[in-house]
């Protein structure tokens, strides 16, 4: 066994493997594994247990949010750093809200505020290069005009496609109604960029493309296509890419004629009761798209919801469209899954590349303030009806152990059963894992 | 040695007291016997009784032929072979062979053959195998005075080796858990004052060393996060703690440096499944070697041919193949390349059209794997237009050359392929990518003038030095139609350096930058060095609003971690001695086109291979290193000095490629699928994305509308590489942010297999009024011969008879309908693998 260990010629942090691990603790081979440091490893390995989450949700709001006004009023603060919102009580006895998010106020007792993540990095594209990739940009906010920014580092839809594949007839990692700023595949290739569905699904003539089969064909003549061309490629073999190209080609096929993943793109199908609840908004049927698409097995949907970047006169806007939008969106969303029995096995979370400056500036906004924002999570193993951390009384930094990017990110990896520490090479050769650093954030678990 | 001892002392009947006497005299002989020699001493009746009638076919060669260990934690690996007398072959046997040690107070030797002293003293080892046995010497010094342990030389390859310092754990730019080292030891005097300055001096404790935090951590007898990395007791834990026990130096009085590492054995060929040894001596400034095989790291490039563990021994698997280990010490790296056969496979050596075959034939026979037939006609022809020009050819050019009977229509195609004007628009593209030809970051003018410009270097197909000659030194307005904005794309010296020295060079020394190169001898200095060229590269603003690139005299860089000026130098060179030029870069320049540059001529030769194959000969194409070798050294050689004779023609090279039966074989058999190294078959290819949207505008007879250009224009002829295209985008068309040609993808993924089947803008070109179906449903062709048509235009080639009832089918269900049937048989076509990839 010990010369099981030294074999290897690579070892990484975390080289021990936790099946090696347990064989040594077993045999007590190695003095030097305490019991700590086995229970270390237990809480560590991804194969431990089955994992709670087999999707995730995660609604971005892009530019972002103005927590203050919404997850951590600071009613106490001067009239400049308050605002005009009052916090109203929630289900949860001790948890207040702003007064714009009433309908999640009634449902506080289902998901979880975690009111100390922070971190350094105050522009947008540079900070949702880091929020969604767990790592620095390597260049300037604004200097990077591509869509996705990341080019080198995966995004964590990216990696939840590459750790867990699909598990139905859906892409595995799906964006929404737009590719996220920094949702790319980075090196992981084409293979791990998102399916997007570049169409928004509150308009009218909400289409995903390349799905619906054109109008010129009639469903017999698709058909018919598909069998002879099956009867052409009956004894082709195909080899490397071309295999995998045509596995990607039953995918296809699967996606425009499963009932299932047809049903999963119709939102029409969903009673206009529920409909109205997400809200006839940008948002609210992005997330019930979202819970069809779960449904139909993908495992991260990742809903890009902008203008959220308020810097002038914010207030209209945050309570009549913004607030009331997200409010309506994510407590219907919940509220949806739990009704579905599927809020234990979905992970939804909903923050942004940012929180917003404590004081009002000259022109009624709130600027970028990445120190401290509030971040929901709900589902798929987290501890629900509870708050996580503090801010001090104007919301500026947290009082209580920050939070920042790297341990989001392992929490998420975490409750979907992916080991932070895999590691990959980029091409250039250099070893990058999962996540660097940080750690699962243990007061979020069940 | 022991075989002999248990025979004599168990028989003693058999033997004359004095006999007996003579040979334990020779047995216990303290000096170095060599191989052999004990059958020379010994009587011949003994060896008789000894060893049963066919025992006696084989020698034990030891190596080296003795052993000086000076130090309480040197190590020597002794390499122990098996020559086959009969056939002269070797075997490494250092992982079968007994040692039996005749002081065992002296020294200990485990399995695999690798000695750690105990005390001062000399001593021997037996090595016997299968009767057969040999001895060595082994002498002890430097135990009861040791020289005191020097931080920079001896405890950096110990936390390297012991991974400390990798990037996954405390070499990563945050450290692990508030301690930090540099990554593989790059900046040892920052390490050594993050052991023992930083974290109030808690990490190392002189007065009880094993309780030193370091010690206690690394042996995991405190809990650690990276588990055990050094076990108690082994040689790397007495050295940590003699380092602490004296007072933890950083240096010793001995400054010499490594210099060099020795690999042996450094070739050879190993049978399946066979394993070997390997030793690693370092050399350092004064000459002396010492073994370092202990503290060395190994790793394989090819693992699923060769793996190696951490005490560099090789094992090899089931396949085929070569590997190259890399070996690794205090900076120096070297490589040990193996070789292994396919047993008894049959090799019939095929015809050879030039020397390419010859170096591939020659490889291939070595591995005992037979290359594919000959491609078929019309497999050659779709490959070679899409390689060389990247279209698709016509169902008329697809028809002529099939029916054409004459034998060297092939080598007169590849002719004409080259004089073609798609040839330059193709690779004009293909070098806008990496010379970073982005309209948002050079302009829209910048990116026509730089397109211009490589488009007139490939159609007059100008000498490649001249051209790289024209990049590196560029200068003027860089809206012009010249190479200048590769330097407004670029920026600092650094970006410069580094990419010029990927894209020309394929020596990727971005490494270099933080830390030295993991796997390669450059370090820090060396890229400062190397920027150093383009230090004196400015824009400066033109009058009409654009820029204009001049080139000033420069200056040297300071590394930022020493903070001292490094002299400007080539790789691997010596200091330029005069810089006293306007432009330092013409001396780069003349360096780079020298005859004897050691990197720029196999560069763009194996670039181009890549491009024809589909993988380069060494691979990654821009990672020229010792410890990455070309899959055939002498066939890389030869097409550089093949390149180099012909004055740098591209298109003479290329000639010689596409004439080669290995670029024109077919697909794999049985017996090669799995070679992927050598070029024993060929291989799928994914198109580029442009070439693909080409290709179903040809064949469905509909030109693509590109907004804001004329109808008709090709993608390939495109300079906007930020022109909107949902299809360009979703087949991996690159952001031209780097010079690396890995950025263009060709992963297939679901939503290309959606669009190619279910799009309305492919759909509406199929069925376009105007389109390729149409015609061909309203033409007097009969069915077959439509679908004839179609194949031709679609896959290059007639379609077989069981192919042909297939489609034949759509014409029966239609009816009177034909367009549909058509329109039907060209989807499905369009939508074969076969017509996605290049095969």
């Amino acid at each position: 066994m010990m010369n099981e260990l030294m074999k290897r010629s690579n070892q990484f942090c975390d080289g021990v493997s936790r099946r090696q691990a347990l064989r040594i603790g077993a045999s007590g081979f190695l003095a030097g594994l305490t019991l700590p440091k086995l229970f270390q490893m237990e809480a560590t390995a991804s194969t431990g247990q089955a994992p709670k989450a087999k999707s995730c949700i995660f609604l971005y709001l892009q530019g972002g949010p103005s927590t203050i006004d919404m997850w951590d009023m600071k009613p106490d603060a001067p009239a400049e750093i308050r605002g005009p919102y009052k916090p109203i009580r929630t289900n949860v006895v001790g948890t207040m809200v702003g007064e714009h998010c009433h309908r999640s106020a009634k449902i506080a007792d289902k998901y979880t505020i975690l009111r100390s993540h922070s971190h350094n990095d105050n522009g947008h594209t540079t900070g949702s290069h880091y929020v969604l990739t767990g790592n620095r940009p390597n260049f300037a906010d604004g200097a990077n005009s591509r869509i996705p920014v990341n080019e080198l580092y995966p995004s964590l839809g990216s990696i939840v496609s590459r750790e867990l594949g699909t598990r139905g007839s859906v892409p595995p990692y799906i964006n929404m109604p737009h590719p996220l700023t920094a949702g790319g595949p980075g090196f992981y290739g084409a293979e791990h960029a998102p399916f997007v569905i570049e169409s928004d699904p509150v308009q009218p003539d909400f289409e995903v493309k390349d799905l619906q089969t054109d109008e010129r064909l009639s469903e017999l003549r698709f058909k018919r296509r598909q069998r002879v061309l099956k009867g052409l490629e009956k004894d082709s073999v195909q080899s490397g890419r071309a295999n995998t190209m045509a596995t990607y080609y039953d995918k296809a096929r699967d996606l425009i004629t499963s009932p299932e993943a047809r049903k999963a793109f119709d939102l029409k199908s969903e009673p206009e009761k529920l409909r109205t609840a997400y809200g006839h908004t940008s948002l609210g049927q992005c997330s019930l798209l979202s819970r069809r698409l779960v449904e139909a097995g993908c495992r991260f949907v990742g809903v890009d919801h902008g203008s959220w970047d308020t810097h002038f006169s914010c207030f209209p806007s945050l309570e009549k469209d913004l607030i009331p939008h997200a409010d309506m969106a994510f407590s219907t969303l919940v509220s949806d899954l739990q009704d579905r029995g599927l809020l234990e096995s979905t992970l939804v979370v909903m923050m942004g590349e940012m929180g917003r400056t404590p004081r009002i500036n000259d022109k009624a906004g709130r600027d970028h303030w990445s120190q401290a924002q509030s971040v929901l999570l709900a589902g798929g193993g987290i501890k629900p009806g509870i708050v996580v951390g503090a801010t001090d009384k104007t919301a500026s930094f947290p009082t209580t152990e920050p939070f920042g990017v790297a341990d989001v990110l392992r929490t998420i990896f975490h409750l979907m059963g992916i080991d932070s520490d895999k590691v990959y090479r980029t091409p250039l050769g250099r070893p990058v894992p999962i996540v660097s650093g940080g750690k699962v954030i243990k007061e979020l678990l069940v | 040695m022991l075989l002999y001892q248990v025979v004599i002392r168990s028989c003693p009947e058999y033997f004359l007291p004095e006999q007996r006497d003579a040979m334990l005299s020779v047995l216990f002989h303290e000096n170095t016997i060599k191989s052999g020699a004990i059958s020379k001493f010994a009587p011949a009746f003994l060896l008789v009784l000894l060893f049963s009638s066919g025992m006696v076919h084989a020698d034990i060669k030891i190596s080296p032929e003795k052993v000086l260990l000076d130090g309480p934690e040197s190590t020597q690996q002794i390499l122990i072979s098996r020559i086959d007398k009969k056939t002269g072959n070797q075997t490494d046997i250092s992982n079968l062979a007994k040692y039996a040690i005749t002081d065992p107070k002296i020294i200990r030797i485990d399995s695999f053959g690798l000695i750690e002293p105990l005390s001062e003293g000399e001593t021997l080892i037996t090595v016997s195998h299968e009767g057969e046995q040999s001895r060595i010497n082994v002498k002890v010094v430097g135990l009861k005075n040791p020289k005191p342990v020097s931080f920079e030389q001896q405890i950096i390859p110990l936390l390297t080796k012991a991974s400390c310092n990798s990037g996954g754990c405390h070499g990563k730019n945050e450290g692990q858990n508030g301690f930090k080292l540099s990554v593989f030891g790059f900046d040892p005097f920052a390490d050594y004052q993050s052991l023992v300055m930083e974290g109030r001096g808690r990490r190392v404790f002189a007065a009880s060393p094993e309780n030193s935090l370091l010690v206690a951590k690394a042996s995991a007898r405190i809990p650690h996060g990276g588990g055990r990395k050094i076990t108690e007791g082994s040689l790397p834990y007495k050295r940590l703690l003699r380092w602490i026990t004296e007072g933890m130096n950083y240096k010793s009085e001995n400054t010499s440096t490594v210099v060099a590492l020795e690999v042996q054995p450094s070739q050879f060929i190993l049978e399946p499944n066979g394993s070997q040894q390997l030793r690693v001596t370092a050399i350092n400034s004064e000459g002396t070697r010492f073994c370092v095989t202990a503290e060395a790291e190994f790793e394989s490039n090819a693992p699923n041919i060769a793996g190696v563990d951490r005490r560099g021994g090789i094992q090899a698997g089931d396949n085929p193949g070569e590997a190259a280990i890399l070996v690794r010490y205090m900076g120096e790296v070297n490589v040990c390349r193996i070789t292994i056969p396919r047993k008894g496979a049959p090799f019939t050596r095929p015809n050879e059209n030039n020397f390419i075959d010859t170096h591939v034939w020659n490889k291939l026979s070595m591995l005992g794997i037979p290359p594919s037939d000959l491609s078929n006609d019309s497999t050659f022809m779709r490959r070679v237009y899409l390689d060389t020009i990247g279209t698709l050819p016509t169902a008329a050019e697809a028809r002529k050359f099939l029916e054409n009977t004459a034998t060297d229509k092939r080598t007169k195609l590849i002719d004409q392929l080259l004089e073609r004007p798609e040839y330059a628009d193709f690779w004009a593209m293909q070098w806008s990518d990496l010379l970073r030809v982005d309209r948002d970051a050079i302009t829209a003018q910048g990116a026509i003038g730089m397109t211009r410009w490589l488009r007139r270097q490939f159609a007059e197909n100008r000498p490649y030095d001249e051209m790289v000659k024209d990049i590196i030194l560029a200068q003027g307005s860089t809206a012009a139609e010249s190479p200048a904005a590769f330097y407004k794309a670029l920026g600092t010296p650094e970006i410069i350096s580094r990419s010029v020295s990927q894209l020309f060079l394929g020596v990727r020394i971005e490494c270099a930058q933080c830390h030295h190169h993991p796997s390669e001898k450059w370090g820090q200095d060396d890229y400062f060095a190397l920027a150093g060229f383009f230090t004196g590269v400015a824009k400066k603003s033109l009058p009409t609003g654009s820029e204009s690139i001049v080139g000033k005299v420069g200056n040297d860089l300071k590394n930022p971690r020493t903070n001292t000026l490094v002299p400007t130098k080539a790789l691997g060179e010596k200091e330029v001695s005069s810089l006293v030029v306007t432009d330092r870069r013409e001396l780069l320049a003349k360096w780079m086109m020298n005859e004897s540059n050691p990197f720029f001529a196999k560069s763009i030769t194996n670039r181009i291979w890549s491009h024809y194959f589909g993988k380069g000969l060494v691979e990654p194409i821009d990672d020229f290193r010792t410890t990455n070798p070309a899959s055939n050294e002498p066939l890389l050689e030869e097409l550089a000095l093949h390149l180099r004779k012909n004055k740098y023609n591209l298109k003479a090279l290329t000639k010689t490629i596409l004439n080669s039966r290995t670029y024109q074989l077919g697909i794999g058999t049985p017996l090669n699928i799995n070679d992927e190294q050598n070029f024993s078959h060929s291989i799928n290819r994914a198109m580029p994305a442009e070439v693909l949207l080409d290709a179903i505008t040809q064949v469905t007879g509909i030109p693509e509308k590109f907004n804001g250009w004329p109808e008709g224009v090709r993608a390939i002829q495109v300079w906007d590489n930020r022109m909107p295209s949902y299809f360009l985008k979703l087949f991996g068309r690159p952001v031209r942010a780097s010079v690396c040609e890995c950025e263009r993808s060709n992963e297939p993924s679901i939503a290309q297999a959606l669009h190619l089947m279910n799009a309305p803008e492919i759909v509406a070109k199929i069925h376009a009024r105007k389109g390729t179906a149409r015609q061909l449903a309203e033409s007097k062709l009969t069915a077959p011969e439509i679908i004839a048509e179609l194949y031709l235009a679609v896959l290059c080639r007639f379609p077989t008879d069981k192919e042909t009832e297939v489609l034949q089918e759509l014409f029966k269900e239609a009816g009177a309908d034909r367009r549909t049937a058509v329109e039907d048989a060209l989807w499905a076509l369009l939508n074969t693998k076969e017509f996605v990839y290049i095969h």
